[in-house]
C-alpha cells in the first residue's frame, strides 16, 4: 500500500524586490556566457541577435544590451532605436529544472535556490545568447517555455514561480529534452539524489550532442547532518518513512554516506563529460553579491 | 471449553488493537523531509543497527496476558461428562432385610454396606437423596443421606411398589436410582436403574398375633397365641411365654410348612406387673424380628374396699362391696382415715371426694356438703345406656327401676346412663376424672332402684372399679403384629444386580488457570527485550 506523501513546507518568496533587484544588476555584468547553436531556429524571423545581418530597426526596450543602440538614427530622429540583426545561426541554452517534491527538503528548501539559481543562469542566458528554454518535466502545459531577450526576464521569474511542484524522474526530463530536440547546451538544476537515476539521461544527452551542466545547491545538512536527537525522517516523494535515533556514531556514518553520495554524483557527471556546480546555498533572504558570486563564477567558467 | 458469558470476549476486538497501538515505538510528531533517506538508511545498515518498531515478542506476551484475562472474565470452564445429575437411592427397610444371611450379617447391615462403598465411588459433588421404604418411610439428603444417618431398623411391611417407584423416578430428567431390597414381598425386581438384591432366604417362624383375655384386677391371664412357619419340611418350634408371671410357660408346637396354629396359654402374672414376652424359637430361624409378641402387664391394684353410708342406707352398699369384692379377689374394710384402700363405695349421705381425684363409686351423694340440699327426682325412667363404653357394654339394665334419685348430685364427667326428664336426656351415672384415676357417681341410693337387684349388678361394680383405675388397668405396650408377607423368605423376587449407571461430572471452572497464565505471559514479558 502507498503511503501518503508528506505535506510539504511552503516556501519563502521566490522572488523578492531585493532579489529581482539584485538579479538586474548581476545580468549586466559582462560574463561570458556560453551558449550553443540552435538547429531549430533557422527560420527567416526577427530576433535578437548579436551577429548577422541588419535588417531593421525596432524601438528600444528597457533591458536591451546598450551596445547595440543604433546612435546615428537616435541622431536622426532623436528617439532610441536598437539594430535588428538575423543570423544564420542562434546561440541558446535551456533549463532543465527538478520540480520534485524532494527539492522541498532542506532546513531552507533546497528548491527555493534552485529556482533562484535557475533565474540567475537564464537571466545570463536571455542577455547573452539568442533564447532560452525552460524545460519543466511534468508541469503539463508549463513544460516548456521559450524565452527571448533581457525584456523577457520578468516574464521568465514569473514563470518560474508558477511552476508546480511535480514529481517527475530524470526519465520524464530526458524524455521531454529529446522530444523537444537538444538546444546543445543545457542547465539541469536538481538535487540529483538518486544518482543512479540520473546516468541514463546524461548518457543520452551526451550522445546527442549536448553540453549538460549540473547545478546542485549544497544545503548544510548535505554535510553537517544532525548529530543527535531522534528523528522522523520522511521521503518526500514516496512517503517512506524511517525512525533513528542519532548519535556521534551514527552522525558520522552518515556523513559518511552523504561524503560517497556526493562523490558518486561528480563522478557521474565526470564521466558523463558534464560538469556539476555545487553552491554553498545562502540564506534565504540573503540578496548579497556574494550569496550569488559562486553561480555567477560558474556561469563564466 | 465452554465460556458462560462469550460476549465478553468480543473485549478482544477492542482490547488486542489498542495493546498492539500502544506497544508501537514512539514516533516524533514532526517528519522531516529528506532527499537522502537512502544514506540514513545505509547508515543504519553500516552500523547493524534497526529502526525502533513493535517488539514482537513482547506484544505476543502482552497479546497473551489480555487474552487470558478476557477469557477469564468471560467464564471459561471445561464441560463436565454428560450422565446422571442425582442418585435415588431407594432402600427396602421392610422387616424382612433384617433377616440374617449365610456370612451372618442381615440384608439390612449389607445394604448399608453397598450404599457405603457405593457412595465412594460417586462423585462428590453428587446431589444424592436416600429414600427408605418399608417400615418408618424415611427420607434423607445430601450429607445425611451419604452418612446413611438415622435409618433405623427393618421392621414393618414393604407398603411401595420399588418397581413402579423406580419407574417414576427414572422418568425424572438427570435423576438415576438405585434400588437396594431382598425381593420380599415384590411380585418382581424393579427394572429401572441400578439394582442390588440382598439375597437373605431360610427357614422362618413367626408370633403372628396375640390375643389377650385379661382378668385384672385377677392374677390370670389367658393368651390365645396364632403363629406360623415357614420352613422347607414340617418342623417343630418352641415356644416360650415369660416374662412377669409367676411361672413361664414353654410348649413344643409342630408346624406344617407356611400353616397358621392357634396355641392358648393361661398364665398367672405377677402382682407387680412387668413385661410378657410371648417368643417363639425354631432352629435355624434366619429373622429374628418377628419371633417374639412383647406387652407390658400393668400392677394388680390393691383389692381394698372401704364403704361409706349414712344411716338410712340400708345393708346395700355393704352387700354391694362385699359382691365388689368377691368380683375383683379384694377386702371390705373399715373406712377409717388412715386406711389405704383401693377404692371407696359410698351410699347416700355427704362425702367431700373430689370427683376424678379418687377411686371411688357413689350413690346419691352430695360431694360438697357446701352446695345446697338437691333436689328429689321421683321415678326417674331410665331411657338409656352407653352400651358400646366399658362399663355398659353387654350389661342389660332395661330393668333398671328407680324410686327416687337427686338431681344435681352428679359431678360433670363422662354420662353413661341416662333417664328420660321430660323428653331430654339427663344423666344418672358419669365417670369423673382421666388417666389412672378415676371416680363413677350414680344419681340415686342404691335402696331407691333395684340395681342391686339385677344380675348385671355384680359385673357393673366391677366395671366401675376396672374403671377407677382407667388406663393403669390396661395392658401396654403392645408390639405390633409382623408385616404381612414378610415372613416366607423362601419366596422373595429374585433377579441379578444392575449396576450404577455413569453420572455427571460437572463443569470445571477454568478462569483462575487464564489468569495464572496471563500472570506468567507478564512475568515472562518482563525478561524478553
Amino acid at each position: 500500500m502507498a503511503r501518503k506523501a508528506p505535506a510539504l513546507p511552503p516556501l519563502p518568496p521566490l522572488f523578492p524586490p531585493a532579489f529581482r533587484e539584485r538579479l538586474h544588476a548581476l545580468v549586466g555584468q559582462p560574463v561570458a556566457f556560453a551558449g550553443a547553436p540552435d538547429p531549430r531556429q533557422r527560420a527567416r524571423r526577427s530576433v535578437l541577435s548579436h551577429s548577422g545581418t541588419f535588417v531593421g530597426h525596432r524601438r528600444y526596450e528597457r533591458g536591451d544590451d546598450l551596445r547595440r543602440i543604433d546612435w546615428s538614427a537616435y541622431a536622426r530622429t532623436g528617439q532610441l532605436f536598437v539594430k535588428q540583426l538575423e543570423q544564420e545561426q542562434r546561440r541558446t541554452a535551456a533549463l532543465l529544472l527538478d520540480l520534485s517534491p524532494s527539492t522541498h527538503a532542506g532546513g531552507v528548501p533546497r528548491r527555493l535556490h534552485l529556482l533562484r539559481g535557475a533565474a540567475l543562469v537564464g537571466g545570463f542566458a536571455l542577455v547573452q545568447l539568442d533564447g532560452l528554454t525552460v524545460l519543466a518535466p511534468g508541469a503539463g502545459a508549463q513544460a516548456v517555455r521559450t524565452f527571448a531577450g533581457a525584456a523577457a526576464l520578468p516574464e521568465l521569474l514569473a514563470h518560474l514561480e508558477e511552476l508546480p511542484t511535480v514529481a517527475a524522474t530524470p526519465q520524464d526530463a530526458i524524455a521531454l529534452t529529446l522530444q523537444r530536440g537538444v538546444p546543445g547546451r543545457v542547465h539541469w538544476f536538481g538535487d540529483f539524489a538518486v544518482p543512479a537515476e540520473v546516468e541514463r539521461p546524461l548518457f543520452a544527452l551526451r550522445r546527442r550532442g549536448a553540453t549538460v551542466t549540473g547545478w546542485l545547491p549544497e544545503l548544510p545538512e548535505d554535510r553537517q547532518p544532525p548529530t543527535s536527537g531522534y528523528l522522523r525522517l520522511a521521503d518526500a516523494e514516496t512517503g517512506a518513512e524511517l525512525v533513528v535515533p542519532v548519535d556521534p556514531a551514527f552522525a558520522a556514518e552518515l556523513r559518511r554516506q552523504l561524503a560517497l553520495l556526493a562523490s558518486r554524483q561528480d563522478r557521474l557527471f565526470a564521466h558523463a563529460g558534464a560538469r556539476l556546480v555545487r553552491w554553498r546555498a545562502p540564506a534565504a533572504d540573503d540578496f548579497s553579491v556574494a550569496a550569488f558570486s559562486p553561480v555567477a563564477a560558474r556561469c563564466e567558467a | 471449553m465452554t465460556f458462560a458469558e462469550p460476549l465478553r470476549l468480543l473485549a478482544l476486538l477492542f482490547v488486542l488493537p489498542l495493546l498492539w497501538w500502544l506497544s508501537q515505538p514512539s514516533r516524533p510528531r514532526t517528519a522531516t523531509l529528506t532527499p537522502h533517506l537512502a544514506q540514513w538508511q545505509a547508515a543504519l545498515a553500516a552500523l547493524r543497527r534497526r529502526p525502533p518498531r513493535l517488539a514482537r515478542l513482547r506484544f505476543l506476551l502482552l497479546a497473551v496476558a489480555a487474552a487470558g484475562a478476557v477469557a477469564a472474565f468471560s467464564g471459561p470452564s471445561l464441560r463436565g461428562r454428560p450422565g446422571a445429575e442425582r442418585l435415588v437411592v431407594v432402600l427396602d427397610g421392610s422387616a424382612s432385610m433384617g433377616a440374617r444371611g449365610a456370612d451372618g450379617r442381615s440384608a439390612w447391615q449389607r445394604a448399608q454396606a453397598a450404599l457405603r462403598a457405593g457412595f465412594e465411588r460417586l462423585p462428590v459433588e453428587l446431589p444424592v437423596t436416600l429414600l427408605r421404604a418399608g417400615g418408618s418411610l424415611r427420607r434423607r439428603h445430601g450429607a445425611s443421606a451419604r452418612a446413611l444417618l438415622d435409618l433405623g431398623a427393618p421392621s414393618g411391611g414393604l407398603d411401595a411398589d420399588l418397581g413402579a417407584l423406580a419407574r417414576k423416578i427414572g422418568d425424572v430428567t438427570g435423576a438415576a436410582v438405585w434400588t437396594l431390597t431382598d425381593g420380599q414381598g415384590a411380585a418382581a425386581l424393579p427394572v429401572v436403574g441400578a439394582r442390588t438384591v440382598l439375597r437373605a432366604s431360610g427357614p422362618n417362624a413367626a408370633v403372628l398375633s396375640v390375643v389377650c383375655d385379661d382378668r385384672w384386677p385377677l392374677p390370670e391371664l389367658e393368651l390365645a397365641v396364632e403363629i406360623a412357619a415357614w420352613t422347607d419340611a414340617a418342623a417343630t418350634a418352641q415356644i416360650v411365654i415369660e416374662g412377669a408371671l409367676v411361672a413361664p410357660v414353654e410348649r413344643a408346637v409342630a408346624f406344617a410348612p407356611g400353616v397358621r396354629r392357634r396355641e392358648t396359654f393361661a398364665v398367672t402374672r405377677a402382682g407387680s406387673g412387668g413385661p410378657l414376652v410371648v417368643r417363639i424359637a425354631l432352629p435355624g430361624d434366619v429373622l429374628a424380628g418377628d419371633d417374639a409378641w412383647r406387652a407390658a402387664l400393668p400392677p394388680l391394684p390393691a383389692p381394698r374396699i372401704a364403704v361409706l353410708a349414712d344411716a338410712e342406707a340400708g345393708p346395700y352398699a355393704n352387700v354391694a362391696a362385699a359382691a365388689l369384692a368377691e368380683e375383683v379377689g379384694g377386702l371390705v374394710v373399715a373406712a377409717t382415715d388412715k386406711a389405704a384402700v383401693g377404692v371407696v363405695l359410698v351410699d347416700g349421705g355427704e362425702a367431700p371426694l373430689a370427683a376424678g381425684a379418687v377411686r371411688a363409686i357413689t350413690f346419691g351423694t352430695r360431694l360438697s356438703a357446701a352446695a345446697a340440699p338437691p333436689t328429689p327426682w321421683l321415678a326417674p325412667v331410665v331411657a338409656d345406656w352407653d352400651r358400646s363404653g366399658p362399663l355398659g357394654a353387654g350389661l342389660d339394665l332395661s330393668d333398671l327401676r328407680i324410686a327416687q334419685a337427686w338431681r344435681d348430685v352428679l359431678p360433670a364427667g363422662e354420662p353413661f346412663l341416662w333417664a328420660d326428664d321430660a323428653g331430654v336426656r339427663t344423666p344418672l351415672a358419669v365417670v369423673a376424672g382421666t388417666g389412672d384415676v378415676a371416680s363413677v357417681h350414680f344419681a340415686f341410693r342404691l335402696q331407691d332402684a333395684n340395681l342391686p337387684l339385677l344380675a348385671a349388678f355384680p359385673q357393673l361394680l366391677r366395671r366401675a372399679f376396672v374403671r377407677s383405675y382407667g388406663e393403669g388397668a390396661a395392658i401396654a405396650g403392645v408390639s405390633a403384629p409382623p408385616a404381612a408377607g414378610e415372613q416366607d423368605l423362601r419366596r422373595a423376587a429374585d433377579g441379578d444386580d444392575a449396576p450404577l449407571p455413569a453420572f455427571a461430572t460437572s463443569a470445571v471452572d477454568v478462569s483462575g488457570w487464564f489468569l495464572l497464565a496471563s500472570l506468567l505471559a507478564l512475568a515472562l514479558r518482563a525478561f524478553v527485550r
